[in-house]
């Protein structure tokens, strides 16, 4: 009989071992220290998704910076 | 029916909105707008949040701004390709109860892998997840609706092959309806690998063709003329 281990990484075989209800629980952990950080709610856009807009506007954050901002960069 | 369903189910999906499957009539539509105006959740995109566009399979989207839920996403949708109708999904349905006394309807693990057998990359590795969390929960003591759900559902070529050799009379019986099942039986892992491949291919190919339609009407109501 095939077990957990053989097929996937330990993380996987453990989180695969859990209940249901206790990975339901520690999900809500891992999104408390999510907003405790101050993670976004806003969703990733999701350009494969047959919803995805183009064109809607996207939340800026909160910084009011992109996110992502080229600090160096060679000439080429 | 999103996120959370499959972190219960054994995948794990970060997701940070809130996906609800519902029954499109009116009086459960004007609960909804109550509970929705509780949230202050206001509709951000089209299609409008009207009957009309959840029958024929659109998403309507909302963003709370509640306090206490301030920026989250809520979707919901009535039908999806694939999926039965609400009155057979809410008939299969999961509860739980968590220590806190709160309750969560969450959709049937079969029915939650119909529903993610879509056009998104995404989506396919989360299926292979949700089918090896429960077979491996499973596997010792499977009834035969199990069996036949892993037969039908599984994306795992070592796991197909190990379940054909135990059954190999419903491995049979089901490869008319799911033919690389033969692939399986005789161990045969690459070829088995190629045809899940192309299995994966066909319905993304399916997904696609199902929502042109709808994106087109999308379209419309994005840019009336």
């Amino acid at each position: 009989m095939i077990q957990p281990e053989q097929l996937v990484e330990d993380e996987w075989a453990e989180w695969y071992r859990l209940t249901p209800v206790q990975r339901w629980l520690e999900s809500e952990k891992l999104w408390q220290t999510y907003l405790v950080l101050g993670g976004s709610l806003d969703p990733e856009p999701d350009t494969q998704s047959p919803f995805f807009d183009a064109n809607a506007p996207r939340p800026r954050p909160a910084h009011g910076r992109a996110s992502l901002r080229v600090l160096r960069r060679s000439r080429v | 029916m999103g996120g959370q369903a499959c972190v219960f189910y054994g995948a794990a999906e970060f997701s940070r909105d809130t996906d609800l499957a519902i029954l499109a009539d009116a009086a459960n539509l004007a609960r909804l707008r109550k509970a929705l105006a509780e949230l202050r959740a206001e509709s951000i995109a089209v299609p409008p949040f009207e009957l009309k566009y959840l029958r024929k399979g659109h998403a309507i989207h909302f963003r709370c701004q509640h306090p206490e839920a301030l920026r989250m996403r809520v979707d919901v949708m009535s039908k999806m390709r694939g999926v039965d109708s609400f009155a057979k999904l809410w008939r299969r349905r999961t509860t739980i109860q968590l220590p806190d006394g709160s309750a969560y309807e969450l959709l049937s693990l079969p029915d939650l892998v119909q529903a993610k057998k879509t056009q998104r990359d995404k989506d396919w590795p989360m299926i292979r997840r949700l089918i090896e969390a429960n077979y491996f929960e499973n596997q010792k003591r499977p009834n035969k609706a199990q069996i036949q759900f892993w037969l039908l559902e599984l994306r795992t070529p070592e796991l197909l092959i190990e379940l054909a050799k135990q059954n190999g009379a419903m491995c049979r019986r089901l490869s008319a309806r799911r033919p690389l099942l033969a692939s399986a039986a005789s161990g045969k892992k690459v070829e088995l690998e190629r045809m899940l491949t192309a299995e994966e291919s066909a319905e993304r190919k399916r997904d696609q063709l199902y929502w042109l339609p709808l994106k087109k009407e999308l379209e419309k109501l994005r840019h009336p003329k």
